[in-house]
């Protein structure tokens, strides 16, 4: 299980590594516009091939590449209603603070659970590699985190408060 | 804080603060709810500082939850039985509450500590009303007998609108609670920590605890109710109380836990979804020093320097006014 995790995170690194080759480039349609042309999708001769990475249907990666920006689209595994409600919550809090954090998108692709946006400006101020580090870390922290150990603290305590209140009435 | 406790903070300090500040009494009149169903009313006048007026609404009750002038079988009789002379019941009782208590503070009794036992059994109200039909069936269940004049099933109100169901046998009671909730998040957090619960009632050290199940649909004591009182979100608890959960002083522990099983199960629904949001704080709070991280050194560096160039000029600068 941990393999394929792993795995399924290495492949979405190597194919980060490759794609984000941003550099600086203007609108063609409007003079003194710069925007990203992943977003704009106006012109095919910018965007690249989108690449999908699935690690089973309910878990998978959309990367999607133009000259000067990278969309990158996660969908994060909800096993059950409980996970699920703990996955939302958690990206739309992510979601509210998108300031802080700045390549993320404050809404996400339809289809997926959160995007990212990454422009030139973005690859130029901060390291690349660090970039992907923190990716590849945020995917780790929402899927292992929310779904496993935070699941299983509230299972936990709710164990506990219950097995109080059962003591209590047996006492 | 766990478990909930059965007197109500609130009127415990008006009545305390009240035995302390002496004669001068000052008027109150003021408005509490409890639970989210139960509401208070306090009133003090100016001209005897030592009688409080205290009227209490209950919950909205259900059709099928039987009231006798609007209070639960055997709340007069427990009401007498548990204050006695300390406590006079207006009738009828005030306009929009169910009922109306006079309390004569000068009745109480001198030793303090006594006195602190009665003013916690006063602001336990909501027990003894609401509690006096369970205590009654739960009363006849340690002497191993069923209440003559009551029915095979018997709803009691325990929140606006909803009520919980009792089926008093000679040796056993079985509680059904149909569980609602309103907020869909709540009603998963709610459906698992149920599950939880049965869980829970596993384990080796809780052999003697009522047994406790739960299931999605009505269990089986309740057919024949309509269907209205049986339309719930989060599913069915079922607790069956046996004759050694009621002996002697536990009696009263029980009826309390039974009574505010809604309002125990959605505050701890609550602590959960607060712990949740105290978790993800946190966790967002690291992913942005990782993205920090990776914001370039260069980038740093250049401000600093840019910084340090600015403070020679300056000091170039005054160095040549000076001269």
């Amino acid at each position: 299980m941990a393999n394929t995790l792993r795995l399924y995170l290495t492949c979405i690194r190597n194919t980060l590594e490759a794609a984000m080759c941003l550099q600086n480039f203007p609108c063609q349609e409007v003079e003194r516009h710069n925007k990203p042309e992943v977003e704009l999708k106006t012109s095919p001769e910018l965007l690249l091939n989108p690449v999908l990475i699935c690690r089973n249907e309910a878990e998978k990666c959309l990367v999607e590449t133009s000259i000067n920006s990278i969309r990158i689209s996660l969908k994060v595994k909800q096993a059950d209603e409980l996970e699920n409600i703990l996955a939302k919550k958690f990206l739309r809090f992510l979601s509210m603070r998108a300031e802080a954090f700045q390549v993320l998108r404050r809404k996400p692709v339809q289809g997926y659970d959160i995007s990212f946006l990454i422009t030139n400006y973005h690859c130029e101020d901060m390291h690349k590699h660090k970039l992907i580090d923190f990716i590849v870390q945020f995917m780790e922290v929402s899927k292992g985190l929310v779904n496993e150990q935070l699941t299983a603290r509230v299972s936990l305590d709710m164990f506990v408060v219950s097995e109080m209140f059962i003591l209590r009435a047996s006492m | 804080m766990i478990l909930l406790q059965s007197p109500s903070r609130f009127l415990l300090q008006i009545l305390k603060d009240r035995i302390v500040s002496g004669d001068k009494g000052v008027d109150i009149d003021c408005h509490t709810v409890e639970f989210d169903d139960v509401r208070y009313h306090v009133q003090f006048s100016m001209r005897n500082p030592k009688v409080m007026v205290l009227s209490v609404a209950l919950p909205l009750a259900p059709p099928e939850a039987i009231l006798y002038d609007g209070l639960p079988l055997g709340a007069i009789d427990a009401i007498k039985a548990a204050y006695g002379a300390v406590v006079q019941i207006l009738d009828p009782p005030k306009d929009c509450f169910d009922l109306t208590m006079k309390i004569n503070l000068t009745k109480l009794p001198t030793d303090e500590e006594q006195r602190n036992v009665v003013l916690t059994q006063i602001a336990s109200v909501r027990e003894v009303v609401l509690g006096a039909p369970l205590k009654l069936l739960l009363r006849h269940l340690a002497s191993k007998t069923v209440a003559p004049n009551v029915d095979k099933l018997v709803a009691l109100v325990h929140r606006p609108n909803e009520s919980f169901f009792l089926a008093p046998q000679a040796d056993k009671v079985t509680v059904v609670y149909p569980m609602r909730f309103q907020d869909s998040i709540d009603i998963v957090l709610a459906t698992s920590f149920l599950q939880e619960f049965v869980e829970a009632r596993r384990t080796a050290a809780l052999n003697n605890a009522p047994s406790c199940m739960w299931s999605p649909v009505p269990p089986l004591e309740l057919k024949g109710v309509n269907a209205d009182a049986l339309d719930a979100n989060a599913g069915f608890v079922t607790f069956v109380v046996f004759p050694r959960h009621v002996e002697g002083r536990k009696l009263d522990k029980t009826v309390w836990s039974l009574l505010t099983f809604h309002a125990y199960v959605s505050y701890h629904v609550k602590c959960s979804e607060g712990f949740m949001h105290t978790r993800m704080r946190r966790r967002v709070e690291s992913l942005i020093q990782a993205l920090d991280r990776a914001k370039s050194d260069a980038e740093k560096l250049k401000k600093l320097v840019h910084g340090g160039s600015f403070r020679r000029l300056s000091m170039k600068h005054e160095g040549n006014s000076n001269h």
